[in-house]
């Protein structure tokens, strides 16, 4: 196991530099003077060059790179050319607004998700598993915006039941998760219905398996099939694309921040790409890449430690 | 003509709003209980900005954003006063007056200090503040406001004297009014390095610096030692949300007590104004126009510059694209300014027989070109506007005997340029003319103006209280920098150069209007809009606004 551990660590890591480097080539690909947008017009040329210096743009591209590399080796991302805060310093302040969203968000589509396609599948063709079918498939088809928009509408506007901006008062828990409870509800929803179809699927694959028809021959609790054996095998699929999920929930997380103007990795992204923010795009984008790379590489090895078939195999 | 401070007020509940809230009632009574996010209330002002703070140093601040802020926080020699027409009021100063073309005296009032133990505001903080952003080794990029000033003379510890290389109207409009006008502890800055980033070392307003929560809010509070009248409320949170949209959402939830909306909301808001609100519709300092690059070789042809000038029918893109709710302009100063021109050379409406002479006149054919703009929607109405143009197109096309004529204008990606331009694409196909709309998002359209290909382009600059700011874009020296249409003109020049230290405002009016003429003869110029600046606020709090709608927050009051 600590070997098969490893081994993905190493993958996780190779990955993230290839990311990254392609990141760092795209975002300097595109047109746009960064020199332009974070002077203003009244810039004279030698504060031009003095920042295109300060920011290593005259250097080669490949040159760019590998400084980029060994300072982050360092723990330095560099400084924001606006505020001339560091990097890290912005992105550790942004990004746990994001990971508090993502990981609510999936939490609760996780604990909803799960307990539905267990219903589903252990009552199949009731016609509380029709309900739920219907249910999981109309919660996917709706994209996480137009949740956000008429959750807003109906719940901030018309209501007022939740804040419609904002992540909260620092310091204040309540209230934070006050403000946490419409965005996460907007990119979840979706994953709920996507979790139920995948659990009801997996769980009456393995409900039809031969150990299941043992243990039922055996007088087990039906509780006690469903929940120890059926449900442990079945769930593995669903490690896995909550593992990849949490990548998509990054690219959810950008319109939700926006559309509840919250704080996060998302709107920091967006900002710094449209205003050339070099160092701080690259900051973000590590960040978003190493959490996306992380969690995939965490439902691999916990599906190893569910599973040990999946590491012999690999 | 122009909309001035036009409000529309809504108190207590009609019959709507009885119904809607009555609906709501019903629909939460299943949630007894629930906490309701009532209108923000009490003393504190929850208000908005359109984007992050970038700078608390005014030698690095970019705008107003950041100046809103710094406007509540520093104090300058004079403010701008609130109202409808552009004037100041003293400040920090007790008195202030030109002695002469290059000398202004001032004398401090004595109960202005800095927060944080840095005493006693004195002459040596305004000659620190006012001095170092003319300083070369700070590099302030603010510099060219005070391009004017040699120095300032300390006479007393509270008087002393700014004094000029040369006589500069724009000081009393612009330099001592606006960011650079702000006066920060000589002590404090010291201590700090010469220079701070995003958080205040010492104010001196009603109001200080509280707290900053980067892509969130910022939030003031009352500062303990301000010695003025009393600032109106015990916090004013600043919200920063770019989307107008969702600003509008957040008002219309409780969360904020002032807000821009946009212009596209203006009708609904009129229509269906939440209770307790005004909207208040303010004229926009703004200018939009359409610039013809004249290095292009495509628009070399005078005839042909003039025809797409007379072919642009500006009330089609006021109605489509703004909704009604902006004027069209006559130049790049807008009314309330001197220099404002209260006609244009070229008209408002479109010219189509004049257009198609002019065309014929300036034998073109196979002209094609591009315009550039910013990538957004458009909308149902401006899609059948651009359709009825069509029809009307296709008729002339036959009729002019032109063909393969096609240009490129470039825009930024906003939904009321791409409306803008899809227009300008559907009147200038009236006269032959194919227009290739080129969209660009924010920082690829801002570097645009360095490049020699560029044809039409749609163009929106902002503009600060004095004509000098505006005429300082398309002076020779900004072409290929700023000035994207490469105009170069040497009476203009002079009269950029001259205007500045104009002290007889009838002459100095007459200059500007000049130099907009030429602009507009040169035919690389159709002149579009200054657009506008709806707000909407609570009927709880009395606003003071400048006279383009922009907020003064430091004189906020509570009704």
């Amino acid at each position: 196991m600590i070997g098969y551990i490893f081994k993905r660590l190493g993958l996780a890591a190779i990955i993230t530099v290839l990311a990254v480097t392609l990141l760092f080539l795209i975002i300097h690909m595109i047109p746009g003077d960064p020199i332009t947008t974070m002077l203003g017009p009244r810039a004279t040329p030698e504060l031009r060059a003095a920042l295109e210096e300060r920011m290593g743009l005259d250097k080669p591209l490949p040159i760019q790179i590998v400084l980029f590399f060994t300072n982050m080796l360092r723990g330095d991302l560099g400084t924001d050319v606006f505020s001339g805060r560091a990097v890290t310093a912005i992105v550790f302040g942004q990004l746990p607004y994001t990971l508090a969203l993502i990981f609510v968000s999936i939490t609760w589509a996780a604990i909803l998700g799960i307990t539905l396609g267990c219903y589903s599948a252990v009552n199949r063709n009731s016609l509380g598993d029709r309900l739920a079918g219907i249910l999981s498939v109309s919660v996917i088809a709706v994209p996480a915006f137009v949740v956000s928009l008429y959750s807003l509408l109906l719940f901030a506007v018309k209501l007022k039941w939740f804040p419609a901006i904002g992540a909260g008062e620092p310091g204040n828990l309540p209230d934070q998760i006050w403000h946490l409870v419409l965005p996460s509800l907007a990119i979840g929803l979706s994953w709920v219905g996507y979790i139920a179809r995948l659990v009801r699927a997996s769980m009456l694959e393995v409900l039809g398996e031969g150990h299941i028809r043992t243990a039922r021959a055996f007088g087990l609790p039906k509780s006690w099939i469903t929940y120890k054996y059926a449900l442990r095998l079945a769930i593995l699929p669903t490690v896995t694309v909550i593992g990849v999920g949490m990548g998509f929930l990054l690219s959810a997380a950008v319109f939700t921040e926006i559309v509840f103007s919250r704080p996060g990795l998302g709107k920091l992204v967006i900002d710094s790409i449209t205003t050339r923010n070099y160092p701080v795009v690259m900051g973000s984008v590590l960040f978003s890449t190493l959490i996306f790379v992380a969690s995939t590489t965490l439902a691999d090895i916990i599906n190893a430690l569910l599973d040990p078939r999946t590491r012999k195999g690999s | 003509m122009l909309k001035n401070n036009i409000e529309w007020t809504k108190t207590g509940i009609d019959r709507r709003h009885f119904l809607k809230g009555a609906s709501a009632l019903a629909l939460s009574t299943a949630a007894v209980g629930m906490p309701q996010f009532a209108n923000a209330a009490g003393n504190v002002l929850k208000t908005r900005s359109y984007a992050d703070i970038r700078s608390m140093d005014p030698a690095f601040s970019q705008g107003v954003v950041d100046e809103e802020i710094q406007g509540a926080i520093y104090n300058k020699l004079i403010q701008f006063k609130p109202g409808s027409e552009w004037g100041w009021q003293l400040d920090a100063a007790a008195s202030i007056e030109q002695a002469d073309d290059t000398h202004i005296n001032f004398a401090l009032r004595d109960d202005m200090g800095f927060t944080n133990g840095f005493g006693a505001m004195t002459a040596e903080d305004v000659k620190y503040s006012f001095e170092r952003i003319i300083d070369e080794k700070l590099e302030s990029t603010n510099k060219p406001d005070m391009s004017a000033l040699d120095h300032v003379e300390v006479t007393g510890e509270r008087t002393g004297t700014i004094v000029l290389k040369n006589a500069f109207q724009p000081l009393w409009s612009i330099t001592l009014p606006y960011i650079t006008g702000n006066i920060i502890s000589k002590k404090a800055f010291e201590q700090a390095g010469g220079k701070i980033q995003t958080k205040p070392v010492a104010s001196s307003g009603p109001y200080m610096h509280k707290s900053w929560e980067p892509k969130q809010k910022t939030t003031l509070v009352p500062n303990p030692d301000w010695k003025g009248e009393a600032a109106a409320f015990d916090e004013i949170q600043i919200f920063h949300i770019d989307d107008e949209k969702a600003a509008e959402i957040a008002y219309e939830a409780g969360q904020l007590d002032f807000t821009r909306v946009s212009l596209g909301s203006v009708e609904r808001l009129k229509a269906n104004l939440p209770a307790n609100s005004t909207l208040a519709e303010f004229p926009s300092l703004f200018y939009v126009w359409v610039g013809m690059n004249l290095d292009n070789p495509k628009l070399k042809n005078i005839k042909l510059r003039q025809a797409i000038q007379a072919a642009i029918d500006v009330p089609s893109i006021m109605a489509a694209s703004y909704f009604g709710a902006a004027e069209p302009s006559t130049g790049i100063i807008a009314p309330g300014l001197s220099g404002h021109r209260d006609q244009s050379l070229t008209g408002i409406k479109a010219n189509l027989e004049k257009a198609k002479k002019l065309m014929a006149e300036s034998g073109e054919s196979n002209v094609s070109l591009k315009i550039s703009v910013l990538n957004k929607s458009v909308n149902v109405t401006t899609a059948q506007i651009i359709q009825a143009n069509l029809e009307k197109a296709k008729k002339l096309m036959a009729e002019s005997g032109e063909s393969n004529v096609s240009l490129k204008i470039s825009v930024l990606n906003k939904s009321v340029n791409v409306t803008t331009a899809q227009i300008i694409q559907a009147n200038l196909a009236a006269i032959g003319v194919t227009v290739e709309v080129d969209l660009h998002e924010g920082a690829t359209f801002w570097g645009l103006g360095e490049d020699k290909t560029l044809e039409l382009v749609l163009n929106r600059y902002s503009m600060t209280p004095d004509p000098y700011y505006a005429t300082s874009w398309f002076i020779t020296e900004q072409a290929g920098v700023w000035n994207w249409e490469r105009f170069a003109n040497a009476e203009f020049d002079k009269i950029h150069k001259d205007a500045q230290s104009e002290s007889d405002l009838v002459k100095r009016d007459a200059m500007y209007q000049r130099a907009q003429d030429l602009m507009e003869e040169s035919g690389a110029y159709k002149f579009i809009t200054h657009e506008a600046t709806p707000n909407v606020y609570r009927n709880t709090i009395v606003p003071a606004l400048r006279p383009d709608g922009l907020p003064l927050y430091r004189y906020f009051k509570k009704d």
